[in-house]
């Protein structure tokens, strides 16, 4: 039965029209990966309604040929301009930017764009072989999980990204958290900070303060540097880079493991999974001290990280008809709009769509790779443009993507307060990346915590009695501890009594 | 050379740009042009064009899968496309004012679901209410109060004197929301305490249910049809006023026939249907009637309703009207005393529910 039910989703990836539809879709998906400031669920939504007359097979290859193009896509602009492209690919960018501007560019997307695909295809592994097991999974946690993860979450981040100091990763983080909370709260809609101010009372939105976050330092050192310094490529051979690859196979499969994880647990998404994998990279690397200074190892996590979370998101689509994620939550509604029903009676009523969308998925991810590797030997040559002419077309796009999302001037002048803001940061050496997860994890963290505490009736209690709490607690606390110097010194004698 | 690669670049950016930004007024533009000659015509031969159906929600929502199954038999009766848009923004309000600012003609029609319909005057989104519209209602989805398939409490007499001990917790998408509504309305019925847990949505909420975080959730019957049919979730009632028949073997008992003391409180849900202004052409409004009345006969319909677990409910007039007037006393009201509404439902002439 699943043979025939594989059989006939490649013969459905045959006809000629679901084929072409394939092409241009994951072509669309990672043009508006690139851009920053349009998203995934934004790309996915548009998408939608546009397929609502188109057969369902056809419909649903294109969606999730968006979803796998728009996730990759964002390593492209996260590596050559240190702008991600999307909030998945911001932990591409430590490691990538370091990389292109050894003038290795086509390098790092090749291995961006390669761990990417061997990511997507481990989360279709277990999209197979676990679904029911993981769903278990993504049940224990509740609000005191959420709560924590969000929390360790921006933890991890402050210190990854900080070099040595990682207090200032920290503040960066906590200001990202209380930039959250600005507007209306989550739980009753109360408005907090917004100064009866309307716009301010509709929240931050996340997109320009990553525009300007990132975006805007970049415009501005382009004309503060003394020194043209135009970057040579060099060029690289794929074998070379497949070594490389096959060198790191440990942290692709990690990464990957890592990314479904994450994924399968709703609301929490692809930004968070490129994060974690980072993190377990360097904790388990070698040679921690390189990452953040162009290690491949880094930007192979994170995009084998932040691409397994597709397939995980999708998971919980297929037993719980949940979401895992904003972008899944919308291919969700699409597959409803097409009279499909994942969910838990899907597996009885129509057990094909599963291997279908397996199926589906897995040529996304290929035609992906096939597709940025053309598209990157284009893309790289940005890096030889002179700053000082790409950089106001940058800008200008920066300035539109902000508008876009909610078209609204108010966001345009976000994106310029943050700007500063990032500019400020860049300069104080406080890292921007924390201050981004702390906007994005901020709302959950929020109501999470709130909503623990309504369950508990105030009582801290259950953070204590639950194991994946207690988990996290502890995580969370080694963290914190390894960087006080009284620990460090600690260790230093504990290293020489040793010798 | 050098140039030609910059320009190639920035024209492929800025043209994926331009899709982006091109999407949503695209499909406001169309019914603007309109010549009085139309206008004339539309008296004796309507429609004479393409009707657009606006939803003011995501695609994928309940009222676009209920718009979209009616629209596609609306059209077949009419002999016309009929186009749905989604132009989604502020509960929903933006697109039900882009019908309020289209020719009142019938070529525009809104679409929503009835609680936020009923609730724009009162949450300051439009300035007419609900009495300003011709309103068809196509569906009604009950509230279900449900339990996980392991939960300590097997029937609805259990559950309630447990509420009375104010002893159990009920998950909702929110303050205001559908589920929160129907919970305060059994609440007020039979007047006991409980520990609500608000959600970011419906389905968060009925994945607490079902993981045990929250006792209860009271969301409604097509947001998780599903669960109850494979038994993952248990309804212990329905808000309506008989049995809740979700497929051949399961039926939830109606609250009213298990609990007699909360008759009151049933029949509570979303309903989903469509409305054009009140001041368009009365020949216009009958054919929209009477195809509304065929697509409502319609197989397609009956399936989607069976697939769903919602009831067809096929209102239209003053039986809508009296309708949504319960509907918006309780609604309104429920808003208003949470603190979600600022203005009185009273400045509306919209009365408390006895």
């Amino acid at each position: 039965m699943i043979s025939q039910y594989i059989i006939d989703a490649l013969q459905q990836l045959l006809i000629p029209i679901n084929f072409i539809t394939l092409l241009i879709s994951v072509f669309f998906g990672l043009l508006v990966g690139m851009l920053p400031g349009l998203t995934a669920t934004m790309a996915i939504a548009l998408l939608t309604g546009l397929t609502y007359r188109i057969a369902p097979d056809t419909a649903i290859l294109s969606l999730v040929g968006v979803y796998v193009g728009s996730i990759s896509g964002g390593c492209q602009s996260a590596i050559l301009l240190n702008i991600p492209g999307t909030p998945a690919s911001a932990a591409t960018a430590t490691d990538g930017f370091k990389i292109a501007k050894r003038g290795e560019g086509g390098l790092g997307i090749f291995l961006a764009t390669t761990s990417s695909f061997l990511g997507t295809v481990i989360s279709i592994f277990c999209i197979i072989l676990l679904t029911p097991l993981l769903t278990k999974f993504a049940l224990k946690f509740g609000s005191y999980e959420f709560f924590l993860l969000a929390l360790f979450g921006v933890v991890i981040c402050g210190n990854l990204t900080s070099g040595d100091d990682s207090l200032k990763g920290w503040i960066s983080g906590i200001l990202g958290l209380f930039i959250a909370q600005i507007g209306l709260d989550g739980l009753n809609s109360y408005p907090r900070f917004s100064f009866n101010n309307i716009e301010l009372m509709g929240g931050i939105t996340l997109i320009p303060v990553m525009i300007g976050l990132f975006g805007f330092p970049e415009v501005i050192n382009a004309f503060m540097k003394e020194e043209k310094q135009i970057l040579n490529i060099t060029k690289f051979k794929m074998t070379e880079g497949f070594k490389i690859i096959k060198k790191n196979i440990v942290t692709v499969i990690r990464s990957g493991l890592i990314g479904v994880m994450v994924g399968i647990i709703p609301g929490v998404g692809e930004d968070i999974g490129g994060w974690l994998s980072y993190w377990a990279a360097k904790t388990n690397s070698k040679a921690k001290e390189t990452f953040g200074q162009g290690n491949y190892e880094g930007v192979i996590a994170a995009e084998a990280g932040n691409n397994a979370c597709v397939g995980g998101a999708i998971i919980p689509i297929l037993s719980l008809a949940v979401p895992g994620s904003a972008p899944a939550a919308v291919l969700l509604a699409a597959f409803w709009l097409h009279g499909l029903r994942p969910g838990p009676l899907m597996m009885k009523e129509t057990p094909y769509f599963l291997y279908q969308l397996c199926i589906f998925l897995t040529a996304g991810a290929f035609m992906m790779w096939i597709l940025s590797q053309i598209i990157s030997k284009f893309t790289v040559r940005v890096l030889q443009i002179n700053k000082q002419i790409l950089m106001p077309v940058i800008f200008v796009l920066c300035t539109v993507g902000a508008f876009v999302i909610n078209n609204r001037i108010f966001d345009v002048y976000l994106m310029f307060i943050f700007g500063i803001v990032g500019l400020f940061l860049a300069k104080l050496n406080y890292p921007a990346a924390p201050f981004l997860l702390g906007v994005i994890l901020g709302p959950m963290a929020d109501t999470n915590l709130r909503r623990a505490l309504v369950l508990s009736k105030g009582s801290l209690k259950p953070f204590f009695t639950r194991p994946i709490s207690i988990f996290f607690i502890v995580l969370i606390m080694v963290l914190i501890l390894s960087q006080l110097n009284f620990v460090k010194g600690l260790k230093k004698e504990l290293v020489k009594g040793a010798k | 050379m050098k140039r030609v690669i910059i320009l190639g670049l920035c024209l492929i950016l800025v043209l994926g740009l331009a899709v982006g930004c091109s999407q949503k007024p695209t499909a406001s533009v169309e019914p603007e042009k309109k010549s009085d000659k139309e206008e004339a015509k539309a008296e004796v031969d309507w429609p004479t064009k393409d009707i657009k159906i606006i939803v003011p929600w995501n695609p994928g929502g309940g009222t676009d899968l209920t718009t979209r199954t009616i629209a596609d038999e609306m059209s077949k009766a009419l002999d016309a496309t009929i186009m749905v848009v989604n132009t989604p923004g502020a509960s929903g309000s933006i697109g039900t004012q882009e019908v309020l600012n289209s020719p009142h003609d019938g070529y525009t029609i809104a679409a929503n679901g009835m609680m936020p319909f009923v609730s724009y005057s009162v949450m300051g989104y439009l300035k007419n209410t609900y009495r300003d519209w011709h309103v068809w209602l196509a569906t009604f989805s009950p509230n279900v109060i449900a339990v996980n398939k392991d939960s300590q409490y097997k029937d609805m007499k259990t559950l309630v004197d447990a509420f009375k001990n104010g002893e159990v917790s009920v998950g909702t998408a929110g303050p205001g929301t559908g589920g929160h509504i129907g919970i305060e309305v059994v609440r007020s019925s039979l007047d006991f305490d409980y520990n609500h847990v608000p959600y970011g949505g419906g389905n968060p909420a009925i994945v607490a249910a079902l993981s045990g975080e929250v006792d209860v959730t009271p969301q409604l019957s097509m947001e998780m049809i599903d669960m109850l049919r494979s038994g993952d979730l248990k309804g212990l009632a329905a808000l309506t006023e008989g049995p809740l028949q979700i497929s051949e073997e399961i039926a939830i008992p109606s609250l009213a026939d298990v609990i007699p003391e909360a008759a009151k409180a049933v029949p509570m849900g979303e309903s989903f249907g469509i409305a054009v202004p009140k001041d368009t052409p009365k020949e216009v409004v009958d054919k929209i009637d009477e195809a509304f009345k065929k697509a409502i006969e319609s197989e397609a319909v009956k399936k989607f309703a069976e697939e769903k677990g919602v009831v067809v409910l096929g209102y239209s007039g003053d039986k809508a009207q009296k309708f949504l007037d319960k509907l918006a006393s309780v609604v309104c009201w429920t808003l208003y005393d949470a603190g979600n509404a600022k203005i009185s439902p009273e400045k509306f002439d919209i009365p408390r529910a006895e």
